[in-house]
């Protein structure tokens, strides 16, 4: 089949649109750089959202979880096949991203007759400080952006940047500890959950601690409707053979209770 | 490219290829196996359970024939958090079977979202064994490792050793491999006789009797390195996890201060 130019187009905003809005409920993941590694955290209902990769490598996304699974196993076997042939150093984020992951994204977005992946997913990679963690964040299209410091992704390109714009406001220049990584993505969380869409954000410009206390209420409410916390570290320094660890709710406790329930 | 394919369920062998199996091609293809070339596993590796976990120790003597190729080898290496393997042998073969163990159990863990069972590590390491049997056969790259390891929702520390067969079998108490062991075996009964088990003693005590042990060994055995130059390698492991023991500490237990 022959698509003029028009049908093209047509199809593409078409495609775009189905997967947009299937994202839109899709419960956000904040990155950020802490002093000893890189967290990952998220609420959720029941899937699992953060994975380990590689050594140094961890992902998170949203969208459909097919989808999630096979880009997921799909990274996991090229990075083990890289690592053991050569070695665990040539496993880089921007050869799984750039090379692999984006390129298959694109293939199956571009191809009229194929489902579209529905996702949006973000690869982290562990470096030697907080100033050379990398995150890339790939499209449902294979397109793919890099960030320094931290990233996030959520149901909207709106919800996304008040995200960032809160951890840049509360995340000084210099990296935090972990404790206070957890508190500042826990609020990034809410803001970008209750803020997807700047129609629906009633009054922007209310004060500052009223909008504290509706990101605590927010969260408390989740939680109480059975949400629970998920967030994993790939740690820089540890004696063990795994830098990355699913952090345990007494892990968690001190950041909850600040957020939220407090 | 991987993505969008059917998933291999963990099995790492399959993803790099049967050929990637640490399994070397023979050399020699006429049928001149001798036994007693599969004897010659030079080192002594020593591992025993003590109250708490389980100690792992080490020469540090890598051997070509004769010659002391190494004096700073590291023989007990970890596979994951709660287990350990001490190698005698083929010294180059042994980092590549841990390299690929290591990458098996991991790849397991990370795809399937589970750690690998005690048995089917134990069952991955008896196959790599098994398919070196031909290389062994004909004196080129033998290993025979001893595998400690610390399984925290059951039992406990244990032990495993092997044959060069790929035979695996459970030890109570101690396990010990390399030219060294053979020397020394009297020696653990003794312990055990007059002391009492190992698995009933403090840390220090046991680490204290397993290097003696190794100073025997290395005094009646040509290929296990003494501890003058370099200190032995010690590890142990306990609930939390592997953790080596100090210079400090394997100097106490050396009876030097």
């Amino acid at each position: 089949m022959r698509y003029s130019p028009y049908e093209w187009n047509e199809s593409i905003n078409q495609r775009n649109d189905y997967i947009e809005d299937k994202l839109k409920e899709g419960s956000p993941v904040v990155a950020l750089s802490y002093d000893n590694g890189i967290l990952l955290l998220t609420l959720r209902r029941s899937q699992r959202k953060i994975y380990e990769i590689y050594d140094r490598l961890i992902f998170s996304a949203i969208g459909n979880q097919s989808d999630i699974e096979s880009i997921r196993t799909g990274a996991i076997d090229i990075a083990h096949r890289e690592g053991f042939s050569r070695s665990p150093d040539d496993v880089s984020i921007q050869r799984i991203v750039g090379f692999a992951v984006s390129p298959s994204i694109k293939k199956i977005y571009a191809d009229p007759y194929a489902a579209p992946v529905v996702l949006r997913a973000l690869f982290a990679e562990l470096g030697k400080d907080p100033e050379t963690d990398q995150y890339f964040i790939v499209s449902y299209d294979g397109e793919f952006t890099s960030n320094r410091k931290w990233a996030s992704i959520g149901g909207t390109n709106y919800g996304e940047s008040q995200m960032l714009d809160h951890l840049k406001s509360t995340v000084g220049s210099e990296a935090p500890s972990l404790a206070e990584a957890l508190k500042a993505s826990i609020s990034a969380w809410a803001i970008g959950r209750m803020q997807t869409d700047p129609e629906a954000v009633a009054d922007d410009t209310e004060a500052a601690e009223d909008r504290a206390q509706d990101v605590k209420a927010f969260i408390t409410e989740r939680l109480e409707e059975g949400w629970v916390v998920e967030a994993a570290v790939l740690e820089r320094s540890t004696h063990r053979e795994s830098r990355y660890r699913q952090l345990k709710e007494t892990d968690l406790f001190e950041a909850i209770s600040a957020s939220g329930t407090a | 490219m991987a993505l969008f394919e059917p998933s291999s369920l963990g099995l790492f062998r399959d993803l790099v290829g049967e050929d990637a199996l640490p399994r070397p091609k023979p050399l020699i293809q006429e049928n001149r196996y001798s036994g007693a070339d599969i004897d010659t596993h030079a080192t002594t590796v020593i591992a025993v359970k003590y109250k708490d976990g389980v100690i792992n120790i080490a020469d540090r003597r890598a051997t070509a024939g004769n010659t002391v190729m190494y004096d700073q080898a590291e023989k007990v290496m970890a596979l994951d958090d709660h287990t350990l393997i001490s190698i005698s042998g083929s010294f180059a073969k042994s980092v590549e079977v841990v390299r690929y163990l290591r990458h098996a159990f991991k790849y397991y863990e990370r795809s399937q979202l589970q750690p690998m069972s005690l048995d089917g590590k134990l069952q991955e390491l008896s196959r790599v064994i098994a398919n070196n049997v031909p290389a062994a056969l004909q004196g080129i790259g033998a290993f025979i490792p001893i595998v400690s390891t610390y399984d925290v929702a059951g039992d406990g520390s244990r032990i495993f050793f092997y044959d060069v067969l790929g035979g695996q079998f459970e030890s109570a108490d101690f396990g010990a491999a390399g030219s060294g062991s053979g020397p020394i075996r009297g020696v653990f009964e003794y312990i055990i006789r007059t002391k009492g088990p190992f698995k009933d003693m403090e840390r220090d005590d046991a680490l204290r009797e397993s290097l003696t042990l190794l100073e025997i060994a290395a005094e009646l055995d040509t290929a296990t390195g003494g501890s003058a130059k370099y200190l032995p390698a010690a590890k142990y492991i306990i609930a939390d996890g592997i953790h080596d023991f100090t210079p400090e500490e394997i100097k106490a237990g050396l009876g030097r201060n």
